[in-house]
């Protein structure tokens, strides 16, 4: 690949995760950090996309079930569980997954834009699609995994 | 005398056949609007078969289902399979698909049991299921996932669930029931999960009761007359991809 073509073409960094049979990237500069499963308190009335909460060194941080969200069924945690702890627009939140894989390095132009044959907003938050190991890799858009009435409410739980 | 018999068993036929068509319109309520009608196949071919078993009960056709005797386009309809030559059915058909004007090679499937047929043109190529497909989140049921198969990125359909509609495809589909081989359409951008192949046959469009008003079902194009055998227009049955 020429320099030029290199310069419009940049190189990204994922964080690659696993939920059941599939494995999904999120923008590593967006990871905050991977914590180990931890006791998480149920928020009474909350969304059932809403695991609970967690005191992280005296903030309190929302957990997400990540399984409900994707429309995946619900799996115990165990070992490989991970809270992975990411900002999205200010909000800091913790995204429950089932094991924490690799960090990943892909150019822009490896990215293509995953089908959407539902509606837009079902399905808003996958970013594209690209195979990695002769595997498919589902790339998450963070910044779209909650919408804004969303994340205003995490914010007073 | 024979010739004289040889009518009303023409127009037997036309019943029996516009009974199996309207059954597959009418008779399963809408299940998801997102989802053409739920086809019950089954009946449809015993109404067929109970209008061909009993010559002389001609009405017990209408019986079975009156509403196809009270419509008012079964006249015309019938009048167009006495009258071949009729020009309006000639221009039915400049609106088909080109394959459909010529004889063509169908592939005769096998969904849950319902035997289905689809012309070889449409189709690049068929594999076995031997992974299952990257589920994407957020996408409608009968959309099973994303295969890499070679070079092509295919997202793979639930047949069943797009045919009989979610309810029947869903339950169909369950984990003790996996399909077993995907139909890649031409453009290989979509697989239509199947049964089993069954075989290739020569069609001619003769031989087969054409469907030229379609703004329900539009992937149901017609129907081979001697099997009674759907004829599925692929390109009409997979969804528009809304960003490539």
């Amino acid at each position: 690949m020429s320099e030029d073509k290199k310069q419009g073409d940049p190189i990204m960094q994922w964080v690659t995760f696993c939920l059941g049979d599939e494995k999904y990237g999120i923008n590593v500069m967006q990871v905050q950090e991977v914590l180990r499963i931890t006791e998480i308190a149920p928020v009474p009335g909350a969304p059932s996309y809403v695991l609970g909460i967690i005191n992280l060194r005296g903030n309190v941080v929302t957990v997400i079930d990540t399984r409900n969200r994707f429309g995946l069924p619900s799996k115990d945690t165990d070992d490989a569980s991970r809270v992975v702890i990411i900002e999205t627009d200010r909000h800091i939140i913790g995204i429950l997954v089932d094991s924490v894989a690799e960090v990943v390095e892909m150019r822009a132009s490896e990215i293509e834009t995953a089908p959407n044959v539902g509606n837009e907003e079902s399905s808003k938050y996958i970013q594209g699609v690209t195979s990695r190991d002769n595997k498919l890799l589902i790339l998450v858009d963070l910044n779209k995994f909650l919408s804004d009435d969303e994340k205003a409410e995490l914010d007073m739980f | 005398m024979s010739q004289a018999k040889s009518p009303p068993t023409i127009v037997r036929q036309q019943l029996a056949l516009d009974a199996y068509l309207q059954t597959l319109l009418d008779e399963v309520p809408e299940a998801d609007e997102s989802l053409p009608d739920p086809i019950v196949i089954e009946k449809s071919i015993a109404v067929v078969a109970e209008a061909i078993s009993k010559p002389q009960q001609k009405l017990a056709v209408a019986e079975i289902s009156p509403v196809v005797v009270a419509k008012p386009t079964l006249k015309s309809r019938r009048s167009t399979l006495v009258a071949p030559e009729n020009p309006a059915k000639l221009q039915a058909l400049s609106v088909m698909p080109d394959w459909a004007q010529y004889e063509f090679q169908a592939l005769f499937f096998k969904v849950d049991q319902l035997i289905l047929a689809t012309p070889l043109i449409e189709l690049s190529r068929t594999i076995k299921i031997d992974r299952k497909p990257s589920k994407i989140p957020g996408q409608p049921s009968w959309f099973l996932g994303l295969l890499d198969e070679h070079d092509c990125r295919i997202g793979v359909l639930d047949t069943c669930q797009l045919i009989f509609g979610k309810a029947r495809g869903q339950q169909l589909n369950a984990e003790d029931h996996p399909a077993k081989r995907i139909l890649i359409t031409q453009d290989k951008k979509w697989g239509l999960v199947c049964d089993e192949i069954l075989s290739i046959g020569k069609v001619k469009p003769d031989g087969v009761r054409w469907r030229t008003a379609r703004q329900k079902k539009p992937w149901l194009i017609g129907t081979v007359i001697d099997e009674l055998t759907a004829i599925i227009d692929v390109k009409q049955l997979v969804p528009h991809r809304k960003s490539s």
